[in-house]
């Protein structure tokens, strides 16, 4: 009786059916890695590695390459990229749902979260050492 | 619920009406560029383990000025998301010291861009030391 | 500049003979209303109508409102009560702003001509008016009062709680239901079943409130994919917000708590631990 409530409120609980939640805490975490590591990551393969004469260019690439070859380093990138890869997907969604396709809102997973997934499948498989995808 | 009345047309330009909208379109945009360079980023980490005159090639490629300016374009919005996404922790993650709420610049540097600059820092220098 | 000061003081002179409801005009110069018209049993489509207004620095434009529907037009219908930015039934669109009229300055539009709509993002009943239906079955759906297990045993005195507690919800116990952040949302516009900002701040209010347990309850509610998901947090909900609720915030904040729970009814499945 004290349990129920005096009305009955605490009755006929509405199903819970929300993978939004799922994808939204995986568009959060993601958004934090992306924002602490991304801007670091682009200034460092696309600015240092390129810039400066062959020799200095020469070296960074020989330290670039060593830096994320060690496993630790290769682990960590992975967690970062695949959830960075899952913000952007929610967000462009979203965007896209925003702008007009909020209808769609069902159908643009497959190629947002899927086209996520199938990154995150490369980003694994580039890490543990294959390289004949690309 | 009766919901009668008249119902104004949908604004499909509802963007472009005011400065707030427009800052929420660019903030959503960088997500694009962020995915795009996300790709990037890979090529590169897959050059690595291809060998030193893959990679090399690779880096000179990169090295071109429509790859420079792509780059340039991604750290723009890489760096916008980071601080659109820093300036929203006060209001998401709200911390309260007793019945005093931390202030919103503190919040940003504490959570923020304190661990940014830190995890930046120590990116660059792992990578290329 | 002196002639300003002069009218304005005028306008306090005049200001003493003012009747809530019927302003005294107290300044030769004018400003334009445009009002929006709808009356659904003679309109088919609204229209836009001009009035030239006596301008007084002191008024507002519902001031200017009123002065048209009593000396001029009485035909004209909107949404009016305190007068002080307390009610919250005075919200329109103001040069595509939406604002409570009663807190918004001629002043800040003059000599420009003001076109007032009603707020958009809702059904409009008529002319300035529109339909809070939808809204007050959103703001029921959150179930804004406090759930107690004990509902009934109030053996123990009064529900205590410490002013640190109070603090995590009071800014979210601000809100008049002025519906301005329905009208400065555009998710609110093109998504029915979301709860839109001021019904979601107030969940989270009472989710916030160390006296109430019917988060699980509430949560059954917020947690459906269309309730809160929808908001991409642009924002303008708070910007336009006079009483700095933070509407924004509170959904942000009520997505993590919505995630937790999501990720809570994994490891404890439903029923077992309510
Ligand atoms: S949250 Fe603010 S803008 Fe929204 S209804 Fe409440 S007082 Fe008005
Ligand atoms: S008339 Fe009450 S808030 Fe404006």
């Amino acid at each position: 009786m004290s349990s129920s409530g005096s009305d009955g409120r605490r009755g006929g609980r509405r199903a819970r059916h929300s993978g939004e939640a799922f994808w939204w805490a995986l568009f959060s975490a993601g958004g934090v890695m992306a924002a602490l590591f991304v801007p670091a990551f682009v200034v460092v393969t696309g600015v240092l590695l390129p810039a400066g004469d062959p020799a200095v260019a020469a070296a960074r690439a020989e330290a670039f390459g060593q830096a994320v070859g060690w496993w630790p380093v290769k682990i960590a990138l992975l967690g970062v990229i695949v959830l960075s890869l899952f913000h952007c997907a929610h967000r462009i969604r979203h965007t896209l749902m925003d702008f007009g396709l909020r209808r769609y809102s069902g159908l643009l997973k497959v190629p947002c979260y899927g086209g996520a997934l199938a990154a995150s499948l490369w980003a694994a498989l580039v890490l543990r050492g294959n390289t004949g995808l690309v | 619920m009766s919901q009668g009345g008249y119902r104004r047309p949908h604004r499909w330009a509802w963007w472009m009406e005011r400065p707030g909208y427009m800052r929420f379109m660019i903030r959503e945009l960088t997500s694009f560029f962020m995915a795009g360079y996300l790709v990037v980023f890979l090529v590169t980490l897959s050059r690595v383990g291809a060998g030193d005159a893959a990679f090399a090639e690779w880096v000179g490629a990169l090295s071109r000025p429509g790859w420079v300016a792509a780059h340039v374009v991604a750290l723009l919005a890489a760096v916008w998301h980071a601080i659109t996404f820093f300036g929203a922790v006060p209001q998401a993650m709200p911390i309260f010291l007793g019945e005093k709420r931390l202030s919103a610049p503190i919040a940003m540097i504490v959570m923020g861009y304190g661990p940014w600059l830190t995890v930046s820092a120590v990116v660059v220098w792992w990578m290329l030391r | 500049m002196s002639k300003e000061r002069a009218s304005a003081s005028a306008g306090r002179v005049g200001s003493g003979e003012q009747v809530a409801g019927s302003p005294v005009a107290t300044d030769e110069r004018t400003i334009t209303l445009e009002l929006f018209r709808y009356h659904p049993e003679t309109d088919a489509e609204p229209r836009f109508q001009s009035y030239e207004v006596p301008y007084n620095e002191d008024w507002v434009v519902l001031d200017a409102i009123n002065w048209i529907k009593d000396h001029v037009d009485g035909t004209v219908t909107h949404r009016w009560s305190c007068r002080m930015g307390v009610c919250g039934s005075c919200g329109m669109m103001v040069n595509g702003e939406p604002v409570l009229t009663c807190a918004a300055f001629l002043k800040s539009y003059f000599p420009f001509a003001v076109r007032v709509e009603p707020l958009v993002n809702f059904p409009v009943e008529r002319d300035l008016v529109v339909s809070m239906d939808g809204f007050m079955d959103k703001l029921e759906a959150v179930k804004p009062y406090m759930i107690r297990d004990d509902v009934n045993d109030t053996s123990g005195g009064e529900f205590r709680q410490s002013p640190a507690e109070l603090a995590k919800y009071k800014q979210f116990s601000m809100c008049i239901n002025c519906m301005l952040c329905y009208a400065a949302c555009p998710v609110v516009g093109h998504e029915e079943g979301f709860l839109g900002p001021a019904a979601l701040a107030l969940g989270h209010r009472y989710n916030k409130d160390s006296r109430d347990h019917g988060r699980s309850e509430r949560m059954d509610v917020m947690l459906s994919d269309e309730a809160m998901w929808g908001c991409t947090f642009v924002g303008e909900c708070s910007v336009v917000c006079p009483k700095h609720v933070d509407p924004a915030g509170a959904i942000q904040q009520a997505k993590a708590m919505g995630a937790q729970e999501y990720f809570k009814a994994f490891v404890m499945p439903k029923g077992a631990g309510a």
